[in-house]
């Protein structure tokens, strides 16, 4: 597969239009995540992915070519679904031997794929001695068990500990390295913004946005925090804290002992940082912070609605 | 089958013999059966026969429904709870395979805990091979019937526990209250309603078509006039008919509501 898109969809469950016309293009090495809230057709579309939910218009075109979910395009598909469980008396090993065995692989992959989760000492207890983020691994196990060339995760980071975050963190690499497509939705923005390269906003079963998240912070225009450490409080720290609090652009002033915050547009920054007073007599660090996806997220959501 | 449906029926077998339920019922009614067995020895060569047969028929045809409806109930119901349908028909597999697969694995299931309680009591009772083959049968076919409409309410329902409770609800309607129920109406209506027709209608039933044969097996085609039936035992095809259709249809109708659902 070279290139994935979703073309016009549209989905309607009596008179419930749940997907309203999305175009969706997943690009070749690009971990593409869907963000929106809830009921605002993130999973539907999903599931019109995997051919859960056939759409009344619009469909899935895979190398240009209109394509329904077959089982051709199923051997090429891999699916961590939201709040996965299974069946509680099997074991580890006997529920990822299930899909091996379902997709025609070999036991050996079993094991590479146990070790890879960090099930590999678990792998012989019964699923319901497992944690909610041992669960979380072994769907995400399954999920990649026959190296998928499109990965849907839906909700991965649900439950995950910082092993199992590391072992998703590889997963979405290793991916990336390989060209091949990651599809995943979430709602963990804090979590997941520096792991994707693109981001979709669905809003009420219609694409609002979509770009990388820099794209996305530009289109936002949110103010960054610049967060100063003074010396003291010195005649020039005076001057400085002056010059800062009447300058246009600073949209929040906060000082607080040796603690300077303030918040400027993006593109004040130079300015902010040639300003007459700001040299190594007044302050002894500067810390930068661009806002957080959260706060692009939030910002868009407001924006399209 | 298909290699992904072989997988699927394989594994549903697997998680069978994992289900504490099914293992408490059959066996309980492997235990009741070798009882059965038991006390029919102890009566003696001739009551045995009169006594086993019919006891094993009644058993049967109360156990037997129940385990099915058990072993049925969860099939889909289950995997929407669990949130795994969705990974399951993301595998290159149809949902006619996804049913036909889990109806197989399930199906294998009964087969086995149904061969274990009745030949255990027909071997105490020292019966003949022939009458374990019918008794086995029978069973097996009234067994898949109620197999194949635990899965349609396991499809039709979004939670587990309304299936559970539907599944008993079937098993008391079909397997007690419908033959009372017959029963009840040829006395209301005082000779109005055909014995032809209660017949016919019982007949229709799965547990009561199952009794009826059994009976007629072991008593002959006359305990049928006995009973007051008015029908005579059907033909081996209409029979056949009858119970493909409690088989199949249940399973059809599974696969057509899959395929409308949003899974």
């Amino acid at each position: 597969m070279k290139t994935i898109e979703l073309s016009g969809i549209e989905v309607s469950f009596a008179a419930n239009h749940v997907l309203k016309g999305v175009d969706l293009h997943c690009r070749k090495g690009e971990v593409m995540m869907l963000v929106g809230p809830n009921g605002a057709g993130k999973s539907t579309l999903i599931k019109v992915v995997l051919g859960l939910v056939k759409p009344q218009k619009g469909g899935l075109i895979v190398d240009g070519q209109p394509t329904r979910p077959n089982k051709d395009f199923k051997h090429c598909l891999g699916y961590l679904p939201e709040a996965v469980a299974f069946p509680e008396n099997l074991s580890g090993r006997q529920v990822l031997r299930f899909f091996a065995s379902a997709r025609g692989l070999k036991r050996r992959r079993i094991d590479e794929v146990l070790e890879r989760i960090g099930l590999i000492d678990a792998a012989k207890r019964c699923v319901r001695t497992y944690s909610r983020g041992m669960r979380q691994r072994l769907g995400l196990g399954i999920a990649i068990l026959s190296e998928p060339e499109l990965l849907i995760l839906d909700e991965p980071t649900g439950g995950l500990d910082q092993q199992g975050l590391t072992v998703l963190w590889s997963v979405l690499e290793e991916w990336r390295e390989k060209e091949r497509f990651v599809l995943v939705s979430s709602h963990d923005l804090t979590l997941m913004e520096h792991r994707i390269d693109r981001l979709c906003l669905i809003v009420a079963g219609k694409v609002r946005a979509e770009g990388t998240p820099a794209e996305l912070r530009g289109r936002a225009g949110l103010p960054i925090k610049v967060d100063f450490d003074l010396f003291g409080d010195g005649c020039r720290v005076h001057l400085f804290l002056d010059q800062i609090r009447s300058w246009d652009r600073v949209s929040s002033f906060r000082h607080e002992g040796k603690r300077l915050m303030v918040e400027i547009p993006p593109d004040a920054l130079l300015e902010l940082m040639n300003q007459k007073h700001l040299d190594e007599e007044t302050v002894s660090a500067i810390r930068v912070n661009e806002p957080g996806l959260d706060d692009v997220y939030e910002s868009l959501l407001r924006e399209v609605s | 089958m298909r290699r992904v449906a072989r997988a699927l029926a394989w594994h549903e077998l697997l998680e069978r013999t994992r289900d504490r339920w099914v293992l408490v019922i059959s066996a309980l009614f492997a235990l009741l059966a070798m009882g059965i067995g038991l006390y029919g020895r102890g009566l003696g060569e001739d009551a045995a026969g009169a006594l086993t047969g019919p006891s094993l028929v009644t058993l049967a045809g109360l156990f037997v429904p129940l385990v099915a409806l058990i072993l049925g109930h969860d099939a889909v119901v289950g995997e929407r709870e669990r949130n795994t349908l969705g990974l399951l028909f993301s595998l290159p597999v149809t949902k006619a395979e996804v049913v036909l697969a889990k109806f197989s694995g399930r199906l294998v299931a009964l087969v086995c805990a149904v061969t274990i309680g009745l030949s255990a009591a027909l071997l105490i009772n020292q019966q003949g091979g022939r009458f374990l083959l019918a008794m086995t049968g029978q069973t097996l076919l009234l067994g898949a019937a109620f197999l194949s409409i635990g899965i349609l309410i396991s499809t039709l329902f979004q939670r587990q526990v309304t299936a559970v409770s539907v599944v008993v609800c079937v098993w008391f309607l079909l397997v007690f209250f419908y033959d009372l129920s017959l029963l009840g109406l040829l006395v209301i209506s005082d000779g109005a309603l055909s014995q032809e027709l209660v017949g016919g209608l019982v007949l229709s039933n799965p547990a009561g078509l199952f009794r009826v044969q059994m009976l007629a097996w072991f008593a002959g085609e006359e305990v049928l006039a006995n009973l007051g039936l008015g029908v005579g035992l059907p033909g081996e095809l209409i029979a056949g008919l009858i119970w493909t259709g409690w088989i199949c249809l249940p399973l059809l109708a599974s696969i057509l509501l899959l395929n409308r659902a949003r899974s």
